[in-house]
């Protein structure tokens, strides 16, 4: 029982840090483009009226969206391996694909 | 036809049909949020998430033959079932197999009825551990595991349902609070238009992960049948047909759509935006990818409730409505003794009989008792056309109590 909640708090917590960097993190990001988008597009995307289009907003948000797109890839890339019997390992900071350790 | 070829093809049977259930009951967790922004039509969210199923049920080339170990004490390490249980091809490991199986399915259709979203992973387990109990008596339930990993009842089942909710509520809200932070000063229906889309990227994202997860616990299940009655022998694979009759099942279910479950979790938790049901798929997604990475077993249940709860509780100005909440947590709680209780009974009424008879018994009550349950839900049906109705309460609950009514007021 003991050795069972040890484990469950150690998985646990990192399950939390790692969900708030991509589960909200991401979405943050994604708002940071929608955000970009509207100032980028301008006039009545914005809740100020008379707001002028900004071409610059338009490239951050298509920055924050491949990001955003990269993090899908990474959660697509985790579900592939694990069925083949692999985990992604960040061990090299980058994702690489290793066995499964036993 | 013998004993043992009447009741593996009964195990089989009623194995597909609690995939399917498994299928129906877990729709809403994906896609309950994108229906009820309108991100996507009913009837197109439910067939885009029956596809993913589909795919990621054939993804999984993992075995996962061993998925009883977690809980009770049939198999060995290989995944083959422990000597005791194999004499007369397997005829003990079948009928606790098949009132487990009974159980669960039963389980899941009960809460359908009553449109609460519960694990469909605690209902197979807890069918099992019933099953197993009345079978071999407590000391066949792997409780605690060894002290090496996380394991057993309290280790895979227990604690990660209370856990998981609350990490996911937890991340849910503080992806909410930050995307309302940050397009406070952008117009709502041009957000409404932009979180479409991300809502619709992480809701498939997690119909993907549920296919690769559940359809697997109902193949594994399958072929630990077949193994105990002599009829496959390899402990490193699954047969195709399993794979394929699995996945199909899975993926049928789900597009079949638990439309009650759908509309609890959509219209009757929480009054869901474009921008909170992003917030919550991603959260959903996001943990439930990282405990499998890191061998956490959680319900996809408690993740998707846990997060459109979050939702709620971020939103600046978020209403949730407690009273559903609260009678939520208590379907999660008795799930486990609940199903329990019916694999144990099942196990019963079949030992009772025995032979031929007990598991023709068996089944037949579960047919008897979903065919109840499928002309009660008839009363007060939940479709496509309906799902997405002001909300005035959970199906099949004609009086509502005194906390939702204030809540909706």
């Amino acid at each position: 029982m003991t050795d069972n909640l040890h484990f469950a708090v150690e998985a646990a917590w990192k399950v939390l840090l790692v969900g708030l960097v991509l589960g909200a993190g991401l979405p943050a990001v994604f708002a940071v483009g929608v955000r970009s988008l509207a100032w980028g597009t301008g006039g009545a995307a914005e809740v100020a009226v008379d707001s002028r289009p900004q071409p610059i907003g338009r490239v951050l948000a298509g920055v924050c969206f491949l990001v955003v797109l990269a993090g899908i890839a990474l959660g697509l890339t985790i579900i592939l391996a694990a069925g083949q019997g692999k985990v992604v390992s960040f061990e090299h900071v980058y994702p690489t694909i290793v066995d499964k350790p036993k | 036809m013998t004993e043992a070829t009447l009741i593996l093809v009964l195990v089989i049977g009623t194995a597909l049909a609690f995939d399917f259930t498994n299928g129906f009951h877990d729709t809403g967790n994906a896609m309950a949020t994108s229906i009820a922004t309108g991100a996507l039509r009913p009837k197109v969210a439910v067939a885009l998430s029956a596809v993913l199923n589909l795919v990621g049920a054939f993804l999984s080339v993992e075995v996962a033959l061993t998925v009883t170990n977690a809980v009770v004490k049939v198999q060995d390490k290989s995944g083959a079932p422990i000597p005791q249980l194999t004499d007369n091809h397997g005829y003990a490991l079948l009928l606790i197999i098949l009132a487990g199986l009974v159980g669960g399915v039963l389980w899941n259709l009960l809460t359908w009825l009553i449109g609460l979203p519960s694990s469909s992973s605690h209902a197979l387990f807890g069918g099992i551990i019933g099953a197993t109990i009345a079978g071999l008596g407590t000391s066949g339930v792997n409780w605690n595991g060894d002290g090496s990993k996380l394991d057993g009842v309290v280790g895979k089942v227990i604690l990660p349902a209370l856990v998981s909710p609350v990490i996911a509520g937890v991340v849910a809200a503080a992806g909410t609070w930050l995307i309302f932070r940050i397009t406070a000063r952008v117009a709502q229906r041009f957000t409404e238009n932009g979180f479409r889309w991300g809502q619709i990227g992480s809701a498939s994202l997690v119909s993907l992960a549920h296919g690769t997860n559940d359809a697997q616990k109902t193949m594994g299940v399958i072929t630990l049948a077949l193994i105990a009655s002599g009829h496959w022998s390899d402990t490193g694979a699954v047969p195709f047909w399993v794979k394929l009759v699995c996945a199909l099942a899975i993926a049928l279910g789900t597009y079949l759509g638990g439309w009650r479950i759908i509309r609890t979790l959509g219209k009757g938790l929480v009054e869901i935006s474009s921008p909170q049901g992003m917030a919550a798929e991603s959260s959903s997604a996001a943990v439930i990818l990282a405990s499998s990475h890191l061998g956490f077993a959680l319900s996809t249940t408690h993740v998707a409730t846990g997060s459109i709860l979050g939702s709620g509780v971020g939103r600046p100005g978020g209403q949730v409505r407690w009273g559903i909440a609260g009678r939520m947590v208590l379907a999660w709680l008795i799930t486990l003794p609940a199903a329990g209780l019916v694999g144990a009974l099942m196990w019963w009424l079949g030992d009772l009989f025995g032979g031929y008879a007990g598991p023709v018994v068996v089944f037949l009550a579960l047919i008897a008792l979903a065919s109840y349950m499928y002309v009660r839900s008839q009363r007060e049906p939940v479709h496509p056309g309906n799902v997405n109705d002001e909300w005035s309460g959970t199906p099949g609950s004609s009086v509502r109590s005194p906390v939702e009514k204030e809540a909706v007021a």
